[in-house]
């Protein structure tokens, strides 16, 4: 999933309007690809 | 789109499918099994069986959330979906899996809160937004689905949630590969590891498949090339005598996973002594329970369960599909009593399941073609 906006508390807005828990994965960026399963990012995608 | 696209090359796909044609002995046969439902999926989806000479057989494994849960974890379910005030939420597969008499579609349509969601942290929304209700959060899955539920519990216990509950189902992907290498039934010759669960907990926790069962594992992306070059790396290093973890979805999973999540996992989940696996039966320190530190959160402590183990039905052989033993063409209610609108087994209630994977994409109707 593309990060579209990063929120507080270790969360972002992803394509297709989901919320996203971050913490697993460090900072994030607008535009950043993660490997998103159940609501929480396990990877990052361009690492 | 990167990662996808070139993964999906039907002329790549060939040129694998004859690498793996010269890979295999003629006369021998090999048993490969996937462990992951999501390989499942893409093999029925893309029909990467049918590349694969006749010799070569991929047998499904334990792999799916939704199939594994037992139908007396689901009537625990229900049993606290039914009480008085309680919202219960569960990912949208889960809402359809047969109990001993219902599912929670069937107990939602007889009045009770069910609610689907996409993840644990929207049942924490929902209990935020209904402060006089409590919320109860049917958390199942491997490794994977996991460190979601123990993020969200980290969430509400910062936020003093006290109306957020955790109806704890997480097995772990280990202890049910050493049962299945332990079985009688089943002989296999290799193994195409998880590539969601290897996110998080690397390629080191297989390594016993090799050590102690001389048994290849590659673990594998779920694009039908991932699959095809996962096949091909189990059946090289069956050819050369060779048996290790190898990692071919390396544009994902660290060999050491992820350091994080297994931090967060740590720290809210311990194991369950047992915990009764369909097909499989009771597997020792193969599930996980809430820590004492989270008890506040637990729904088994906060309401009354039956907690009584219900038998399948009699028809159906979801736990041989489960264990390999048999595909899901030949258990007997396949496609006619036990269909993806009218599931009698889990396995054919998820897209990870096999049942469902053959049924949808019409496998079970097709002739194998020679390659």
């Amino acid at each position: 999933m593309v990060v579209l906006e990063v929120r507080q508390q270790g969360t972002a807005l992803c394509e297709g309007d989901v919320e996203v828990m971050t913490d697993l994965v460090g900072p994030v960026e607008y535009g950043d690809r993660l490997l998103v399963h159940a609501g929480v990012a396990l990877q990052r995608l361009d690492a | 789109v990167r990662f996808v696209d070139e993964f999906r090359d039907a002329e790549l796909g060939r040129v694998l499918a004859a690498e793996i044609l010269g890979t295999v002995e003629p006369g021998r046969h090999y048993k490969v099994m996937e462990v992951c439902g999501g390989h499942t999926h893409t093999i029925y989806k893309y029909g990467v069986d049918d590349l694969l000479p006749e010799n070569v057989e991929l047998v499904h494994g334990p792999g799916c959330p939704v199939c594994v849960i037992p139908m007396g974890r689901v009537d625990d379910g229900i049993a606290v979906a039914r009480q008085e005030n309680v919202i219960f939420t569960c990912f949208g597969d889960m809402m359809r899996v047969p109990g001993g008499s219902e599912s929670l579609l069937d107990a939602k349509a007889d009045g009770a809160d069910v609610r689907m969601v996409y993840s644990p942290l929207d049942a924490l929304r929902i209990a935020r937004e209904n402060p006089d209700r409590e919320v109860v959060f049917f958390a199942i899955g491997f490794e994977t689905t996991a460190p979601s539920t123990a993020l969200t519990l980290l969430r509400a216990r910062a936020e003093a949630m006290p109306n957020f509950f955790v109806f704890c189902n997480h097995v772990t992907i280990v202890p049910p590969l050493k049962a299945l290498l332990e079985s009688p039934d089943l002989r296999l010759d290799g193994f195409i590891g998880p590539g969601h669960v290897s996110t998080v907990v690397g390629a080191r926790p297989f390594e016993f498949i090799p050590a102690d069962y001389g048994k290849p594992v590659v673990i594998s992306g779920f694009e039908p090339l991932d699959l095809l070059q996962s096949v091909h790396a189990v059946l090289r290093q069956l050819g050369e005598g060779r048996c290790e973890v190898e990692n071919q979805y390396k544009r994902v999973v660290p060999y050491e996973g992820n350091p994080a999540a297994l931090k967060v996992l740590a720290q809210v989940f311990e194991l369950r002594p047992h915990f009764e696996w369909r097909g499989l039966g009771f597997i020792s320190h193969s599930a996980l329970k809430l820590t004492d530190a989270f008890a506040d959160y637990d729904a088994e402590l906060r309401y009354a369960v039956p907690g009584v183990r219900v038998a399948d039905p009699k028809a159906c052989q979801c736990g041989e599909v489960l264990k390999g033993v048999i595909k899901p063409w030949e258990c007997k209610v396949f496609g006619t009593a036990c269909t993806p609108e009218r599931p009698i087994g889990t396995c054919m209630v998820s897209s990870e399941g096999a049942c469902a994977a053959y049924y949808n994409f019409g496998r079970f109707a097709r002739e194998r073609e020679v390659v």
